[in-house]
Order: C-alpha cells, then sequence, then structure tokens
C-alpha cells in the first residue's frame, strides 16, 4: 500500500485503515466521528475514489493509493481547497474538515468544474453541523471557477 | 482477534469459502462488528472482481458483478435499467457507494435493502457459486427472513442478471433525507403499455413493508390491463395497502408506511 505517496506495509491485514492512518502512521487529519459510515469525518481516497476509512480493512486495500487530507498538499503550500476553505471560512469547528476537504478534492480530480448538485453529491456522506454549508459550497465554487 | 484472508481469484475464494464470513465492502458487517458482533474469521472478496467489468450487456440481460462497488455498477448501466441506477445512486452516500457491492446489500437480507425491489420487479436472477458449482436463484428467493438468505455456508453471489426492461420501470423511495437514509418504503416497478394506454406485464416490489422485499399480487392485477384511469389508481393503491405487512419501528409506524407505500404508487402512475 502508499500512503500520501510513500510505500508501508500493513502488519495486521484486519485492522481497520483509520486505525492504521492514525495510530500506526501518526496521520491524525482523518477523525473518527461516528465509526459507522454516517458522518464521513474519516473520509480518505482510495485509487482516487472517497471511502471511509473507519469501514475498510487494511489488507482489503492493501494494493492500493491512499491519499489522506496530508497527502493532497504539501508541507509548503496548501492544496487550492485548503486554500479556499480559509479564504471563505468553511470551517468553524474543524472536526469535518479534513473529511469534506478530502472529499471535495476527489471530486475536483474527477471534474473540475462540478456543477452544485455534483458538490452536493460528493459532500452527502460528509456531516457539517457549524456551517451550514453555504460557505463551504461557496469555497468549492470558487475553486471550481 | 480477526484473521482477515484476502483472497484475489475465485479459485483462492473456492478453497476459502466455509472457513469464514464473507466480507464484501465492509459497511455493514464493519458496523455490526463495531456493535460487538464476534466475526472471527473474515473472507475479503472485494479484491476479486478487480479488472473485469462491472456491468456486462448481452442478449436483452444485463450481468452486473456482485462483488464491483455499487458505484462502479452506477457507471457501467450508463442509462440501462432505469430503475437500478436509480436506485443504486440513493444508495447511501458516495463513499459508502465506493465500497458497498450489490452481492452484499442482497446477503444480508436486510427488509430495507434498497437495490432488491428493482431486482424482483425486474424478475432478475443470482449467479450463486459454491464448491459443487453454480446454480441459480431467482432475488425475489434469496432473502428468507430478516438477515437470512438461501444460501449455504460455503456459498456467494458472484452476478446478478438482470432483464433489460422492455417498457417502463422505475424506482421510488421514501427516507428521511435523500442520502443516508434507510428506506420507510421503497417502490419498484415493471410495466409496458399498449396502444390503448393499457398497462401490461405489471409487476410491483416493495421495500421495508414486510419480512422480505415483496411484491404485490392485489395492486399488480388491480393494474393489468386497465389504462391508469382515476378509478383504477385508487383501487390498486388500496389494493397495494392490503397488499403489505408493515411493522411500527424507530423509522415510521405501520400506518404511515401504508399510506405512503400508496402514495408512492399513485405518484409512479403518475410519471
Amino acid at each position: 500500500m502508499r500512503v500520501n505517496g510513500t510505500a508501508v506495509t500493513t502488519p495486521d491485514p484486519a485492522r481497520r485503515l483509520l486505525d492504521f492512518l492514525r495510530d500506526d502512521l501518526g496521520l491524525i487529519g482523518a477523525k473518527e466521528g461516528c465509526g459507522m459510515g454516517e458522518c464521513g469525518a474519516c473520509t480518505v481516497l482510495v485509487d482516487g475514489d472517497p471511502v471511509c476509512s473507519c469501514l475498510v480493512l487494511v489488507g482489503q486495500v492493501a494494493a492500493t493509493d491512499v491519499v489522506t487530507v496530508e497527502g493532497i498538499g504539501d508541507d509548503h503550500r496548501l492544496h487550492p481547497v485548503q486554500e479556499a476553505f480559509v479564504d471563505h471560512y468553511a470551517s468553524q469547528c474543524g472536526f469535518c474538515t479534513p473529511g469534506v476537504v478530502v472529499s471535495v478534492a476527489g471530486l475536483l480530480a474527477k471534474n473540475p468544474r462540478p456543477a452544485e448538485a455534483d458538490v452536493r453529491e460528493a459532500l452527502e456522506g460528509n456531516l457539517c453541523r457549524c456551517t451550514g454549508y453555504q460557505a463551504i459550497f461557496r469555497a468549492v465554487a470558487s475553486v471550481a471557477e | 482477534m480477526v484473521e482477515l484472508a484476502t483472497p484475489t481469484t475465485i479459485e483462492e475464494l473456492r478453497a476459502l469459502a466455509g472457513s469464514g464470513r464473507l466480507i464484501a465492502g465492509g459497511t455493514d458487517i464493519l458496523v455490526q462488528m463495531r456493535d460487538g458482533r464476534d466475526e472471527p474469521s473474515l473472507i475479503d472478496v472485494s479484491n476479486i472482481a478487480d479488472g473485469a467489468p462491472a456491468v456486462v450487456i448481452t442478449a436483452g440481460v444485463a450481468e452486473l458483478s456482485a462483488m464491483a462497488p455499487i458505484s462502479a455498477i452506477v457507471s457501467g448501466l450508463a442509462g440501462r435499467l432505469p430503475a437500478v441506477a436509480a436506485s443504486a445512486r440513493l444508495f447511501g452516500s458516495l463513499q459508502i457507494r465506493n465500497r458497498a457491492t450489490f452481492g452484499g446489500n442482497l446477503a444480508n437480507a436486510s427488509p430495507a435493502a434498497d437495490m432488491v425491489p428493482p431486482l424482483v420487479a425486474a424478475a432478475a436472477h443470482v449467479v450463486v457459486e459454491g464448491p459443487g458449482g453454480s446454480r441459480q436463484v431467482p432475488v425475489a428467493e434469496l432473502a428468507t427472513g430478516p438477515g437470512r438468505t438461501a444460501l449455504g455456508p460455503d456459498e456467494w453471489i458472484s452476478l446478478i442478471r438482470v432483464p433489460l426492461p422492455e417498457g417502463e420501470d422505475g424506482f421510488l423511495k421514501l427516507g428521511g433525507r435523500s442520502a443516508m437514509a434507510i428506506s420507510i418504503v421503497s417502490l419498484a416497478w415493471r410495466w409496458s403499455r399498449d396502444e390503448d394506454g393499457a398497462l401490461r406485464g405489471v409487476r410491483l416490489a416493495l421495500g421495508a413493508v414486510a419480512p422480505t422485499v415483496v411484491r404485490a399480487p392485489g395492486a399488480e392485477a388491480a393494474l393489468e390491463g386497465r389504462a391508469p384511469s382515476d378509478d383504477v389508481v385508487v383501487a390498486a393503491v388500496e389494493a397495494l395497502r392490503g397488499d403489505i405487512a408493515p411493522i411500527d419501528d424507530v423509522r415510521a409506524s405501520a400506518w404511515y408506511r401504508r399510506e405512503v407505500a400508496g402514495d408512492l404508487l399513485r405518484e409512479a402512475l403518475e410519471t
């Protein structure tokens, strides 16, 4: 498996991907909200597709490329989605933000000019209880232009 | 301690089948395990379909891979099987559709399983594989009760064969919201219309109104051979409410389910 471009080994294939990322690799961007696929705070990209890392076992994705929020930009420059979230105040408490940002980055990689309906579909599995989503939609629209 | 086997070919799966519980996308099993269910041995089937097409169309039949993610089925359908595609698009969230499979939704045998009504309305079959070879089972006979199926412990679902519709087909679902909602009631239908507007070959299937997904024989008979005039629709809606056996649960009361099941049929006939 590659995580954010680096090859990693998986000692216990039955471990949840989320636990592997957070506890073994120290990538604590993905959060455990509900642990049952409802909230999307643990969203990561597996071969470019957003998935809930709390519902995937490491052994199931051993031959894939995993990208977390830590891997969408780099140490010196934010990803354009992250820049837009800063500019448009699209994050309040911030707990959902890594998952939302990863979902949006995954959408834009496949569809650089999404309609608002596409954005809503891409975020239907990401719960945000602070923003009411409007600032998030404005941020995404600013990147998609 | 959970053991996870990860076969990548059918031959490897055949050798392992029966030695543990099959896990595909895991979007249900991992939630059950989090709730305390003990699964000492899991056999992952999510890498077996890799590289194979999710959808193959041959001679009026769509063959859907049971082990491909639902999102791959939606893209592979490219507008065919409108009812299946409509249900698949409303399934969970994008994150769930990228992992969950048709085979898992069928084998899970939830009365509210959203992929099942369009398949039952379409008279679809599943291809079941096991040590002794393969057999075909009508989707309508696969679930025998909530969480129970006609599958043996060493069998798995490899394909779903769905006849392409000759007339109209569709799917409507009522849930708390459009994404991530377990159905309160779902309805799938198939019918054709002759030149006088009469409905022919009516097949209705409903989810979340009985222990398994069910047909609605009374409503089908009320519609068969008739144009859906106001009187016919009223009679069919009334018959449908008698066809189903819903329960009260956390999502809705039995009374409400009967009411809205009829409303879904009325809406289907008006579209």
